[in-house]
């Protein structure tokens, strides 16, 4: 029985070759189901309007780039990509250097409250974005925030605090205290022993996080939604336009979806390692 | 405590501008922390505390956005009363809660499933992870409109298909987004379809933390393996269920692009579930203070559900320490 197999006594180091088929019949079932209905619509993407608008799925047709040069020149989506980059860049800059300190002092120090301060971090992000999008719309309405990339950044940057806060406090525990004490008795100041050698040591985990926190705001929707229009639209409300109706262009929608996961794509193929260690540890580590 | 650290330096006597810095400074263990974190609790009070009140001074006058000329006044408790006697509020909090229920527990079993199954020493093991993983890093609105399509009526892959497939059997094809039971199911799919992955990562991560000793002993007690699973698996992966059932909660019952992008809460209301009809009532209608009352019995909801959190993670620490 395979299923006995799986416990048997073994060395970790090198377990034997899984030879069982179903297990990669399985597995192979999986992937298609995940990734053939994204596949399908990027390749709309590079059909023409008969094509990608056909009672039947086209599986085979003569690419062409006509819906991306109607988003590029027609539609400048671009400039949203722009925004998405400024925004997503700027607010996980921030968010990682603000939260680190954050992050660092819950790790490091034994103050009354400690668990308090961290716990109610944490319920910030448990918060439904559309429950506080009211109060923040009227806010940034009187502050003339509206439809700016500054107003996006502050509140991204915001939003993704208590995650950074969480990772990386659980990093911050896995360095020994004993390193940092070990320079300041060399002469260095705390800030000088922070930035030489806990930073680099922290380095790979600010990476993971920042990567994560970095996917999250560009993929936010609901408050890029209802807080830009023209100026500071990112790419998802961009995307969203080009779904409404009942006659949607597959193609343009194809095109679009295909530039919005660009980066995501390459990302996770450079990054896959970093990322997979910044997904599980940040959460599993946390205790 | 920030309170007493800020009268405390507040009421220092006049000394020079060094040493007051420098009670701010690293050397002073009870204060530092605070200085260190100050930044990040503003701007978490800024965009969390404050929107929050906010909405409760809101939630307790009658502002309608779309009609300023009508007068504003106290109105004190009557929003939350007329929401909470509104059927379509109880409907709404009925479908979320079947949604997220479903929704994560289905996502439970099958990530436990892979997790499990991803422990087997497989061939081109990350290759088969990166494609597992892509539903939970695409946008949520790429997901959304990805199954929009692949739903879409007549010319969609799942309606086409399965539309072939009813021919071949003899059923007729399945209303996947136009039947109000059968669009909440379909709902659930994607989400199970998205976030699985994120279950699977989760427990991977926990299974990977069990020691191997157990399984040697058990095996040297002729274990069965369904009872190795039940007696040394589960609860060595408990704390790492726990986390990634509550954060998965958390996520779906706020679940949004999802459900605005393939049904619009529809049809009818039969997918509406809370964050819609606080969208609905506040960014459609402008109703602001019925919205902002939805909004904060939502977050009563959500806090209740925060205080299993705090449980889950003193019972955590304890087995921990």
């Amino acid at each position: 029985m395979s299923n006995a197999n799986a416990y048997t006594i073994e060395s970790p180091a090198a377990p034997p070759v899984e030879r069982n088929w179903w297990v990669y019949a399985l597995l192979a079932v999986i992937c298609v189901i995940n990734f053939v209905p994204y596949f399908y619509v990027v390749m709309t993407g590079f059909m023409d309007r008969a094509a990608a608008t056909s009672a039947t799925p086209t599986w085979f047709f003569v690419p062409t780039l006509d819906a991306f040069r109607f988003l590029i020149f027609e539609k400048g989506i671009m400039w949203n990509f722009l925004n998405s980059t400024v925004v997503a860049l700027a607010s996980t800059f921030f968010s990682v250097t603000i939260g680190m300190f954050c992050a660092y002092a819950i790790a490091r120090y034994d103050f009354t409250g400690r668990d308090d301060v961290s716990f109610w971090v944490l319920t910030n992000r448990m918060m439904p974005p559309v429950a506080v999008l009211l109060p923040i719309f009227i806010t940034f309405q009187t502050l003339k925030l509206l439809d700016s990339l500054v107003g996006l950044i502050f509140l991204y940057t915001a939003m993704q605090l208590p995650f950074v806060v969480w990772m990386l406090t659980g990093y911050f525990r896995d360095i020994p205290k004993r390193y940092e004490e070990s320079a300041m008795v060399d002469g260095d100041t705390w800030f000088q022993a922070f930035r030489k050698v806990t930073l680099p040591l922290m380095m790979p985990s600010i990476t993971a996080t920042a990567i994560f926190v970095m996917i999250l705001s560009w993929n936010e929707f609901a408050f890029a939604t209802f807080l830009t229009s023209i100026n500071a639209k990112t790419m998802p409300p961009a995307i969203m336009a080009y779904s409404i109706g009942a006659n949607v262009e597959w193609n343009v929608l194809g095109a679009a979806v295909m530039l919005i996961t660009a980066p995501l794509v390459l990302f996770v193929l450079i990054l896959q390692r970093q990322l997979i260690s910044g997904l599980s540890q940040g959460v599993v580590k946390q205790s | 405590m920030v309170d007493q650290a800020r009268s405390d330096m507040s009421m220092g006597r006049p000394v020079e501008r060094r040493s007051v810095l420098s009670r701010f400074g690293p050397s002073n263990k009870k204060v530092f922390p605070w200085v260190l974190m100050a930044p990040t609790l503003i701007i978490l009070f800024a965009i969390g505390v404050y929107p929050f009140l906010y909405a409760l001074n809101i939630a307790s006058q009658n502002i309608i956005l779309s009609k300023p000329y009508l007068p504003r006044f106290f109105v004190g408790m009557y929003n939350y009363q007329s929401v909470i006697q509104d059927a379509e509020f109880w409907h709404a909090l009925r479908t979320t809660i079947i949604f997220t229920v479903q929704a994560v527990f289905l996502q439970f079993w099958l990530g436990l499933g892979l997790a499990l199954l991803f422990q087997r020493a497989i061939r081109g093991i990350s290759i088969f992870r990166i494609f597992i993983l892509i539903p939970m890093i695409l946008p949520p609105l790429v997901a959304a409109l990805v199954w929009r399509y692949m739903f879409f009526p007549g010319t969609g892959l799942a309606t086409y298909y399965s539309g072939k497939l009813g021919g071949l059997l003899g059923f007729e094809p399945v209303p996947f987004l136009s039947d109000p039971t059968i669009a909440l199911q379909t709902l659930i799919f994607v989400d199970v379809w998205e976030w699985t992955p994120f279950m699977f990562l989760m427990l991977a991560a926990g299974l990977a933390q069990i020691p191997r000793q157990p399984y040697e002993a058990a095996e040297i007690d002729g274990a069965s393996a369904w009872r190795v699973f039940w007696t040394i698996t589960m609860p060595l992966l408990r704390p790492a269920i726990l986390i990634a059932v509550v954060i998965r909660t958390m996520d779906a019952f706020r679940t949004y692009e999802l459900i605005v992008v393939m049904t619009r809460g529809g049809p009818g209301n039969a997918t509406t579930t809370l964050n819609v009809l606080l969208t609905k009532t506040g960014l459609e209608f402008f109703d602001a203070s019925r919205a902002a009352a939805i909004s904060l019995l939502m977050m009563m909801i959500i806090i209740v559900m925060s205080f299993i959190f705090i449980r889950v993670f003193r019972s955590r620490t304890e087995v921990a320490e």
